[in-house]
């Protein structure tokens, strides 16, 4: 007999509704809807427990629901928010002897280079970002930039991983998931962890960074499309009209009944049929999230909506914003998909690569703080902002304007609940190369964004295949000093 | 079921007027296993100190001082309640400490083992899985001439419930069809069975689907599930895995020829060291082959060591049902595994194609060191590799001592180090060592594991609801004389999977109806049906939903079995997650499309939506019990995906458009749920249909989309979804 001790949060959800019978996702439907206040007739369970349900963070919350604005591709962190000016004086020396690296991809060496932009300060607090965001940079008091991350591979497939799942190997639940699980969802007919790719592609290694891993399904996260049906399977062929599909459910209905009725206490045919109402419901719902026709002109300008180049990522960051607002608790922001050049991957220049994607996600998101401040969603908002990794403060090869990858040291930001603006936390060297000053490894920053959401990294635990499986694994610490 | 050691133990202690003095080892020891060993032994002990050794204990500044409670630190510390930190001694377990110190402090056997007995906090080698299986005898309740029944009836009856009436045959035969085959039967099959008045009816009926080619597809792919079976390697290239296909329809083979268990173990794990080495065997070892594969880690050197633990564990949880990767860390929390047990076992891989090697190779070996053409397998480097060191917290740059190849430590009756290879062998043997400790008959585990799978798939959850884990997190078997009895039975009768699961489905257990006439009461005191007093009404898997749109559609192509994969078409707006979206999925022609889902091309950075949004998996890991889910994304593909309008559009076309109404109602129902109508049904089907051609009478053919919309209605009901 194993005692409920032996799990920090007392028995798993699926071990308890295991107890409770089977079926259980079917159960736990049957409790968003009730929740949701639909009918639900003779087999409704009074209190259930199920893998969407709403649950009480582990503490009070500062943020109830997080933007991941994602990088993809890996900014290079001295040319955006972690200003060396040390990089004039060394340049055209090669990084010293002693600083160990891995060449990523084994690239042409080449030698120190400063800045391909100035950095200026921003706001009261004076926060040095560069000239790629400068209208981010009239929101620096609010944001809390993190000079000293590190990850554990200098390869996008498996750093990306890394970012979003803490693992740099493919199969572990992705951040949003945990989320999603720790906290459950608010509004059940939009999905509670949405993904917004570039047009661009998706990131290296696909699924796997969305991916709820060894969880349940229900936690994965939905690829959101920006222009048309943002899900997959969202409308039938066209001739099949809302009445008509009306008519089918009505009938599905009355068949489900029928069944029904001949299997008296089973939850969940109860659950799929009810289902089927909550499809028909998303089926409005889910446009009306992407469509911006009833934003203002003034909005859809701030955005840069209709306009180069921001439109796309600019139409992104308005949708979340419309997201986070109908009650999704995740939302990820790709900027960058596919490889190389079409992602923030600056092999080539640097000021090629990230004047482009830098003008591309500059104005939106500023816009998107803006947004977030005036609607007052900020406060319990948390904004996340960065890449797999930085870039390296070395050129590859001789008055080459590129850089390598670079996890030894680079810089992410966070705004909104919680957070403390106007501050630059940890530091790399001088070079800008490693972080030396209150490291920050993924987990850490992992274990943050948790506690910022009110959940206990160390408790929030999925028994797996025998084991309590953690998104921080045995590790991370709280970055107290970004806490307001 | 026995009374455990630990459980006596703690009786005596929660007893403190017993008058004799504490006695080491049966008092003394015990307490400190349980509540100072998990810190205080091991290769890493905390502060230092080894509290199971009698030279530490004892020994020169030793925490005990015999006889002198005021000089002994450990005294000092648990008298205080500074040790154990968060959870003080009970004032009963203070006394057993002082009494003992007071007396001289006799020590006992030595050192003490941690993992001997188990505790409230670990399991120890006298788990109840780690037993040896013993047959035991059959209740002798109830008239039913099936042990499964019996052991059942006699739970009951312990509780003053009984079971569930028997299935009525229409409910049974469908049941079966897709138990054994994950397809449906025919209305045709169903009327004959109905109607067949021989008394061996439903015997020959299960004969027959054991017998079918399509029983290996089904069961093959539950397989599949638990080795992680994928066709590429992930990451950001996503190579595809030549060849990989063999080893899927090696593993169908099997199941269709009812292979051997033990030959199913030792051709996976070391069909290329046999020495009646085959093709076919050659292939099996793919199995060692099936993880993922990252041709630019962040440290090829490092990488070895996760490949190494992937592999371990897809072993230890396949087989075993024992999660020995913690162990790469440090000694497992809760079951009996030393860490030096995972590298021992690890050893039996380390041999391989671990080291980083050319890109096109994908991490294994190159056909020339299997010896055999066109084969994605396993092998070693050679019969003599370089040793493996215990990493200290798993960590490469950490090495400690080698470890030599051996079997894990739990099973006290197996615990021996590997044998040299032979001289004339090429390889380790390790593999072929380790394979041969998992079926020796006197490891308890493969047996009661496997029976417990074939229970699972066909009851819906195993004895053991832990599939996986069989250790001290998981879950006590429901039934544990039950399992045995079925283990024992499985191994006497020559391992035979498809004579246990012809036994399990001739029990009036398995025969018995999803409802039951007090389910309202045995829910409340039974809500899991631990008990087994009414079959689990099932929804049909990823697969089995897939096959049998198809199936209604009349588009099943059950005759293409085996070979490459097929790709399915995939709606272009799934691709947007894609880093090389165009490139990277071509469709198979349309005379693929119809194949069943078995050989559905599985590419890890895009599982197809239709499975996944079904819980199809993650193939990164044993998957031993699917999850099934109910949300609202589900009923949107089945309203609106593509491949299920194509699939209602076929069934219309097959009912018949030109038909009368009457008769395409009548055809509709017994294509897609395999019975006639009712009337109820009848006249909401029909008003449905003249209503739909209303609606559609500005199209070509308003007729055919309101047949084709009352077809997809068919596909969504609960009923074809449902297995009772």
């Amino acid at each position: 007999m194993h005692t409920p001790s032996l799990y920090p949060c007392g028995l798993t959800r699926r071990e308890l509704l295991w107890e409770m019978g089977g079926g259980f996702a079917g159960l736990a439907l049957l409790h968003l809807l009730s929740a949701d206040g639909f009918a639900l007739g003779k087999d409704a369970p009074s209190t259930v427990e199920g893998p969407l349900t709403p649950r009480k963070p582990h503490f009070e919350a500062k943020a109830k629901r997080c933007v991941f604005l994602m990088m993809n591709g890996g900014p290079s962190q001295v040319d955006t928010f972690d200003p060396k000016p040390a990089l004039a004086k060394y340049a055209g020396q090669p990084l010293p002897p002693g600083k160990k690296f891995i060449n990523s991809g084994g690239r042409k060496m080449g030698y120190l280079t400063p800045a391909f932009r100035k950095f200026r300060p921003g706001g009261k607090s004076g926060l040095p970002i560069s000239d790629y965001f400068p209208r981010v940079r009239e929101h620096a008091d609010k944001l809390a930039v993190i000079r000293s991350c590190h990850t554990d591979s200098h390869a996008h497939g498996s750093a990306l991983v890394m970012m979003n799942t803490g693992k740099t190997f493919i199969g572990r639940p992705s951040l949003g998931s945990w989320a999603v699980y720790g906290l459950g969802s608010v509004k059940q007919d939009l999905p509670g962890y949405v993904v917004l790719m570039d047009k661009r592609g998706g990131p290296i290694s696909g699924q796997p960074n969305w991916s709820s891993g060894f969880m349940s399904a229900a936690y994965s996260g939905t690829l959101f499309r920006p222009v048309g049906d943002p899900i997959l399977d969202l409308r039938g062929p066209g001739y099949l009209t809302r009445e008509a599909q009306r008519e089918q459910l009505d009938l599905l209905a009355q068949l489900n009944e029928e069944h029904h009725t001949a299997r008296p206490g089973s939850r969940e045919l109860a659950a799929r049929s009810a289902s089927y109402e909550l499809a028909f419901r998303m089926q409005a719902a889910a446009p009306e999230a992407v469509d911006l026709s009833k934003e203002t002109r003034k909005t859809l300008q701030e955005y840069g909506v209709g306009q180069k180049p921001t439109d796309e990522f600019g139409r992104n960051c308005l949708i979340a914003r419309r997201l986070l607002e109908r009650g999704v608790r995740f939302v990820q922001l790709y900027s960058g998909g596919g490889h190389l050049e079409d992602t923030w991957d600056a092999h080539q220049s640097i000021e090629k690569n990230h004047g482009l994607h830098g003008a591309e996600v500059d104005q939106p998101i500023a816009a998107l703080l803006t947004d977030l401040e005036r609607t007052g969603l900020l406060k319990d908002t948390l904004v996340i902002w960065g890449g797999e990794f930085g870039r390296m403060p070395f050129s590859e090869g001789k008055g080459e304007p590129g850089r390598n990858h670079n996890p030894y040291g680079f810089s992410m930001w966070f705004a909104g609940g919680g957070v403390k603006g106007g501050i630059a936390y940890g530091a790399t060297d001088e070079f800008g190369f490693e972080a030396v000053e209150n490291r920050v490894h993924i987990h850490d920053l992992h274990a943050t964004i948790l506690h910022l959401l009110g959940l206990d990294h160390e408790k929030l635990t999925y028994f797996h295949q025998g084991r309590n499986e953690r998104l921080t694994d045995v590790a991370g610490v709280v970055i107290r000093g970004i806490l307001a | 079921m026995r009374l455990h050691l630990a459980m006596i133990l703690l009786a005596g202690l929660t007893c403190p007027l017993s008058a004799a003095p504490p006695a080491f080892d049966r008092d003394v020891a015990p307490l400190l296993v349980r509540r100072c060993l998990e810190c205080h032994s091991g290769a890493d002990p905390k502060g230092d100190l080894d509290l199971s050794r009698k030279a530490v204990v004892l020994g020169k500044d030793g925490p005990v001082v015999p006889g002198q409670l005021e000089a002994s630190v450990l005294w000092a510390r648990v008298s205080t309640d500074k040790m154990p930190p968060k959870n003080p001694l009970s004032p009963s377990e203070k006394a057993i400490l002082r009494e003992w110190i007071a007396r001289g402090a006799p020590w006992g056997s030595d050192p003490l083992d941690p993992f001997a007995v188990t505790t409230d906090r670990h399991a120890g080698r006298d788990w109840w899985s780690l037993q040896p299986v013993r047959r035991p005898t059959i209740p002798s309740v109830g008239n039913s001439s099936n042990p499964i029944d019996r052991w059942i009836a006699a739970r009951l009856r312990d509780r003053r419930m009984s079971a569930a009436p028997p299935a009525d045959r229409r409910t049974l035969i469908r049941r079966v069809y897709y138990d054994l085959l994950g397809l449906p039967p025919t209305y045709e099959q169903i009327e004959a069975f109905v109607h067949d008045p021989a008394p061996d009816a439903y015997e020959k009926l299960i004969d027959r689907l054991l017998a079918s080619p399509q029983y290996g597809e089904r069961w093959g792919r539950y397989w599949l599930d638990v080795v992680g079976y994928a066709e590429t390697c992930g990451y950001e290239r996503d190579q595809p895995k030549p060849e990989v296909w063999k080893y899927r329809d090696w593993v169908i083979r099997a199941f269709n020829d009812d292979m051997p268990y033990p030959r199913f173990v030792l051709e996976q794990l070391a069909g290329d060291e046999l020495p009646e080495r085959t093709t076919a065997s050659v292939i099996a070892t793919g199995f060692l082959r099936l993880g993922t594969w990252n041709d630019e880690p962040n440290d090829p050197n490092e990488y070895k060591y996760d490949r190494l633990e992937d592999m371990v564990h897809t072993t230890s949880t396949a087989f075993l049902g024992m999660t020995v990767k913690c162990a790469r860390c440090h000694d497992h929390k809760f079951d009996p595994i030393r860490q030096t047990d995972y590298y021992r076992m690890a050893a039996a891989f380390w041999a391989g194609f671990l080291e980083p090697g050319p890109r096109e190779l994908l991490g294994g070996p190159d056909t020339r060191a299997l010896g055999v053409e066109g084969v994605f397998g396993w092998t070693d480097r050679g019969r003599q590799v370089a040793p493996l060191h215990l990493l200290r917290k798993g960590d490469p740059k950490r090495p400690g001592p080698v470890i030599e190849p051996g079997h894990l430590s739990m099973l006290p009756a197996l615990d021996q180090p590997f044998k040299a290879p032979p001289a004339t062998a090429k390889t380790t043997t390790r593999r072929l060592q380790l394979a041969q400790w998992i079926i020796d008959p006197k490891n308890p585990l493969p047996a009661r594991v496997w029976v417990n799978r074939l229970w699972q798939h066909h009851f819906g959850q195993g004895l053991v609801r832990s599939v996986d884990n069989f250790g001290f997190t998981g879950e006590k078997p429901t039934h544990p004389e039950l399992l045995d009895w079925l283990a024992a039975e499985f191994v006497e009768g020559g391992w035979k999977t498809k004579r246990m699961q012809r036994l399990i489905l001739l029990s009036a257990t398995y025969r018995q109806s999803s409802l039951h006439p007090r389910q309202e009461e045995y829910t409340r005191t039974d809500a899991g049906n631990q008990l087994w007093w009414r079959a689990e009404r099932r929804r049909l898997d990823a697969e089995a939903l897939r096959d049998s749109l198809l199936f209604a559609a009349g588009k099943l192509d059950l005759t293409r079995k085996g070979g490459p994969s097929f790709a399915p078409e995939i709606p272009a707006d799934a691709l947007e997650g894609l880093s090389m979206k165009g490139a990277a999925w071509k469709p198979s022609p349309a005379s693929e499309q119809g194949r069943r889902s078995v050989y559905v091309f599985a590419k890890r950075g895009l599982l197809p939506p239709l499975l996944t949004t079904f819980d199809f998996p993650d193939t990164t890991m044993p998957s031993c019990q699917r999850d099934v889910t109910t949300v609202p994304t589900q009923a949107l593909a089945l309203l609106n995906n593509p491949f299920v309008h194509e699939q209602s559009r076929a069934l219309a076309k097959r009912v018949g458009i030109a038909r009368d109404p009457g008769e395409q109602v009548t055809r509709a129902w017994q294509f897609a749920l395999g019975r006639p109508p009712r009337e109820s049904e009848r006249r909401a089907a029909l008003a449905h249909l003249e209503k739909q051609a209303r609606t559609f009478a500005g199209r070509p053919e308003p007729k055919r989309d309101a047949l084709a919309s009352l077809c997809q209605v068919l596909l969504n009901t609960n009923e074809f979804i449902y297995v009772d």
